[in-house]
């Protein structure tokens, strides 16, 4: 699968981060979420769509 | 199933709250969702609205919530009431919560910096120092009222560290927003006039606060509000500065105070609760703190502006209707929780909307979050026991949720 933001919408809310911390993080200095890991193994499915559903402006896209 | 008198937005329901079922009046939510999902509230005060169309259910709040170009924040109220600091639209001051779009993203984007899970994470140290002093406190009276002696500090300590507010101002400062917090309660606020008072001393304030930032600049959200762009302009207006400052201070002090009653008071009365909690007490999982703000839904509501005609649950909603999210009530519905009326503090599954879940999701709730997590570890580890010294009083309020008196006594450890 591949993970994509809408950095127009991220607004550091940091949901998807207290969720999935090994894909998502919010750096010091960062204005929008860093994807650690775009393409994450399927055993990450799981907790990657469920901060999807958390981010609080639907700025996460999930593709396969 | 018959209909219960529907007094969701009445002062004295939650004022004589059932103690058994968190103070709150489940019933009439549960008629609520069930048979008016779409319900017309109507009032017949002046400190209030004309009416709004109360949406109960925990799937439709969420939908609400994040549907910011159907309910619009920025077209003035914020709740109930007909008048609040913070609503451009009636004579308050510009805020986040009362705007949309780009300048919501903007005012966020100049704060958020200051709240993200990794900063919060590093206020870990200073927070465990508050919450040993509160309860050092708390172990010397052994008995005493939760609300004063152990909820009020730590909250008050917390968003005067992230904000930036002098040690010696503090007391002060959150003296003026527990006036304006519970505006109907008059054991807190003998009268509007002291709400009004407040609310402009508190404004005063955060312009003297803001000058002093300029001056001397800190590692806080303050000198982020007063702090020029690229360009060398302010990122924030005057009024967008003291009105955040407003809802930054309501949104901070009164709300973590409240989950922190509630939740003690419901483990005071749930022995296998108080058994986990016990168990965990060295490193409290972040599920029993998202139950406590569950239960406790601090706000039992927010309200939005329709932007055009349109229907809901059979219901015609106008353009300029007011429709209230009653978040109190989305967070006891089975159709989004497994077992809601039970207070489980292993529950992963807790879709809760207390912090919101749009756009305008609360800017504290990591803070609030480490806060409980502390202080729960803190006052367990040094306690052996921890129990009720007397009935529970709520705050007389219908939008606010707070707790007047816990008494609680403790064991040493």
């Amino acid at each position: 699968m591949k993970i994509t933001v809408d950095t127009t919408l991220c607004e550091v809310h940091g949901d998807c981060v207290v969720v999935a911390p090994d894909v998502f993080d919010i750096g010091e200095d960062d204005d929008v979420v860093q994807i650690l890991n775009p393409e994450p193994e399927e055993g990450l499915r799981a907790v990657v769509t469920q901060a999807a559903k958390m981010c609080p402006v639907a700025a996460i896209r999930i593709e396969g | 199933m018959s209909s219960p008198e529907i007094k969701v937005f009445d002062y004295d329901t939650y004022a004589h709250g059932d103690p058994t079922t968190f103070g709150l009046p489940l019933d009439q939510y549960q008629y609520l969702r069930d048979e008016e999902p779409c319900y017309l509230q109507e009032f017949d005060d002046p400190m209030l609205i004309d009416r709004a169309w109360v949406v109960s259910r925990n799937e439709d709040i969420w939908e609400v919530d994040r549907n910011t170009e159907l309910y619009a924040a920025d077209r003035g109220y914020v709740n109930i009431w007909q008048v609040v600091p913070i609503d451009p639209k009636n004579g308050g001051m510009p805020a986040m919560l009362t705007t949309d779009g780009e300048r919501h993203r903007s005012q966020r984007q100049v704060l958020a910096k200051g709240f993200t899970p990794g900063v919060v994470r590093k206020l870990e140290g200073t927070f465990r120092k508050y919450a040993k002093a509160v309860v050092d406190d708390a172990l010397d009276k052994g008995t005493f009222n939760f609300v004063h002696t152990i909820a009020h500090n730590m909250p008050m300590e917390a968003l005067g560290d992230v904000l930036g507010v002098p040690q010696e101002d503090r007391p002060k400062f959150f003296g003026w927003v527990d006036q304006f917090a519970a505006p109907f309660d008059t054991r807190i606020t003998p009268s509007f006039d002291h709400v009004m008072e407040a609310i402009g001393n508190l404004m005063v304030y955060a312009e003297e606060l803001a000058e002093l930032k300029r001056r001397e600049p800190g590692d806080d959200v303050m000198t982020r509000l007063v702090a020029s762009g690229e360009g060398g302009d302010p990122l924030m207006t005057p009024e967008e500065i003291m009105g955040n400052v407003a809802l930054l201070a309501s949104g901070a002090a009164e709300s973590t105070r409240t989950a922190m009653s509630h939740g003690m008071h419901e483990l005071m009365r749930n022995e296998k609760a108080m058994a986990w909690m016990r168990e965990h007490q060295d490193n409290l999982p972040s599920s029993v703190i998202q139950e406590m703000v569950r239960i406790a839904s601090p706000f039992t509501h927010l309200v939005r502006t329709a932007t055009r005609d349109h229907e809901l649950h059979g219901k015609q909603i106008k353009e300029g209707d007011i429709v209230a999210m009653l978040f109190a009530a989305g967070n006891f519905d089975e159709r989004a929780f497994q077992n809601p009326n039970d207070f489980d503090p292993a529950r992963i599954e807790n879709p809760h909307v207390s912090f919101g879940r749009g756009a305008h999701k609360c800017l504290g709730q990591h803070v609030a979050a480490l806060e409980m997590k502390i202080l729960f570890e803190e006052l367990f580890q040094r306690t052996s026991d921890i129990v009720p010294a007397g009935p529970i009083d709520y705050v007389r309020d219908a939008y606010s949720r707070g707790v007047y008196e816990l008494p609680v006594a403790v064991t040493p450890a």
